[in-house]
């Protein structure tokens, strides 16, 4: 199997914090990857490497067989790379229609100038846009609210806007930052759907932020995990739960001294 | 009567003037969050542009025609869009990442820069100069005292116009999406692939525009260009940073009708209690917004976070 995402030996320094250290991470086609490590432990840090936001102090990501250090964050999100953010960051004062609408900008190609002359061209390709942004309001059940202002969505809406939004970029490798925070019991199991259902749906790779143990191991077929900036564990989901390491890290060391 | 309806036409041309300025304040401070400071000499800037430009196409003598003001206003407008773009480029963008004083001052001093530059002999020169008579000064009509001048209505349909086209272009197109997504949140738009810089620069552009429309509709309509350091500019460009305030700075349909309500105010004020207090009506408005609605009459309550 190809990877989509090849992560080798990411670092990034904040003053004299090492934030993250040596990173590698191989994220192959079509799977569900998940990244999970205790607070603070650099998993949203990488985020931000990954999409240009921070760049790297040195080691290199490469989306596909394209090289990613060195572009801006809006190269990279049109390369592929799309992501969800832990505190929601919808445009609130947008329709919910518009949020998605924006991401579609990718793929568009008529300029100001065509939409000033309403060219037949520009028409047809905001018609798409408009088509495409409903098909995916739909699949996330928000179609019946496509008017309302994002900040007016109850919190769960609010998220699967997110998600619906990064869709609309055409992703190769989705990234989705704690999509469960927040969310109550049914909320998530209804989560865990959705994820598999697009994962399937749009031939993604997913990198998965969660805290939530359960829904990580449930559906990621693998598992890499961070402390203090570091891997310390990277396999099967099976696997890692038996790691000694990774059980310390969330444990703490069984022979530590109070 | 006849002086209400008289003072009503005349505030609301004064108004949209004051709107069409004020617009690209809220613009700037929509996406970047400063007070471009400059923007009131891009406004000089264009009523100089638009005299130079008159006179270079050989309309300062004799009777232009009837479609040379079209001509000059779109040059004007283009000219300063340019220098909008370039003050952007090489002043501000450099800055991007800085705190936001430093971007304030430096666009005090693209200001001063502008006005001082501007009085080099080589340039524009230090004395005030005659604006080619391009609309020629008549009246429309007179119904009962009332005066409708030509030049008054054509303030008044240009500044309808270009703001009729700003909201289409915010509110209608995809540019505009991607505009008001970046005013809401800069780093979350560049992550869903807006070009951010590119959104920046045509806010600039657009906002420099209307203000070299404004700059023209004020030099054809008081014929008389001041010199460009003239504290006379200033004030203009302060009193629609008012209008801009006065409206909840940051949202554009709050500009306009800021703008218009100031330029009612400050000519009902002068009409009826006393025409040398003008600059007073303005102030004190300013004054009671930020008492009564310090977010400006649409502008939203900013939560201050902890």
């Amino acid at each position: 199997m190809s990877a989509a995402l090849h992560v080798d030996n990411v670092s990034i320094a904040f003053g004299g914090l090492k934030a993250v250290s040596d990173f590698s991470l191989t994220l192959r086609e079509g799977t569900l990857h998940g990244l999970i490590g205790p607070n603070g432990a650099g998993k949203t840090t990488v985020f931000n490497l990954l999409t240009g936001v921070y760049q790297a102090d040195h080691g290199t990501i490469s989306l596909g067989s394209q090289r990613m250090n060195g572009l801006k964050p809006n190269q990279i999100a049109r390369a592929g790379m799309v992501r969800t953010f832990q505190n929601i960051r919808l445009f609130g004062d947008l329709t919910v229609l518009d949020n998605v609408r924006i991401a579609c900008w990718s793929r568009t190609t008529t300029n100001t100038l065509a939409a000033l002359f309403r060219t037949p061209a520009h028409m047809a390709e905001e018609a798409a846009i408009a088509e495409r942004a409903r098909e995916l309001l739909d699949i996330f059940d928000l179609l019946p609210r496509e008017r309302e202002q994002a900040k007016n969505l109850p919190y769960g809406a609010q998220r699967r806007l997110e998600i619906a939004r990064a869709l609309a970029m055409d992703p190769k490798v989705l990234l989705l930052d704690e999509p469960a925070a927040g969310m109550n019991p049914q909320e998530k199991i209804a989560l865990r759907g959705l994820i598999r259902k697009v994962r399937e749906q749009f031939g993604l790779s997913v990198l998965l932020i969660e805290h939530d143990m359960g829904l990580v191991m449930d559906i990621c077929e693998r598992i890499t995990v961070l402390d203090h900036g570091e891997v310390i564990a990277d396999g099967e989901p099976s696997a890692v739960q038996r790691n000694p390491k990774v059980i310390e890290a969330y444990l703490g060391a069984p022979n530590e001294e109070d | 009567m006849t002086t209400l309806v008289q003072t009503l036409i005349d505030g609301v041309a004064l108004g949209s003037l004051y709107a069409l300025i004020a617009l690209g304040y809220t613009m700037v401070y929509g996406i970047l969050r400063f007070i471009n400071f400059a923007h009131s000499d891009i406004f000089m800037l264009g009523a100089w542009f638009s005299c130079t430009i008159a006179g270079l196409l050989g309309w300062a003598v004799g009777t232009p025609p009837t479609w040379a003001f079209i001509v000059v206003l779109l040059a004007a407008m283009a000219a300063c869009g340019l220098l909008g773009f370039i003050i952007e480029r090489l002043a501000y963008r450099p800055l991007r990442s800085a705190p936001r004083i430093n971007v304030l001052i430096t666009a005090i001093g693209v200001s001063l820069f502008l006005e001082n530059f501007g009085q080099l002999p080589k340039i524009f020169g230090n004395t005030p100069t005659k604006m080619p008579a391009l609309i020629p000064d008549i009246a429309l009509g007179s119904f009962a005292g009332v005066r409708l001048s030509l030049v008054n209505l054509i303030v008044i349909v240009v500044a309808v116009v270009l703001m009729g086209a700003l909201e289409w272009l915010i509110y209608g197109t995809k540019l505009g999406r991607a505009m008001r997504a970046v005013s809401y949140d800069t780093k979350t738009a560049a992550l869903m692939g807006i070009d951010v810089d590119r959104v920046i620069s045509i806010t600039f552009v657009v906002g420099s525009a209307l203000a070299a429309a404004a700059g023209f509709l004020q030099a054809a309509k008081i014929v008389a260009v001041q010199q460009p350091a003239h504290v006379s500019w200033v004030q203009l460009g302060l009193k629609a940073f008012v209008a801009a305030v006065i409206g909840g700075i940051g949202n554009v349909r709050g500009a306009m009708i800021g703008g218009v309500l100031l330029g009612l105010v400050e000519m009902l004020g002068g009409a009826y209690l006393s025409s040398e207090l003008r600059v007073v009506y303005v102030f004190t408005m300013l004054i009671l917004v930020l008492l009564l609605k310090p977010e400006g009459l649409l502008g939203k309550t900013t939560v201050e976070k902890v």
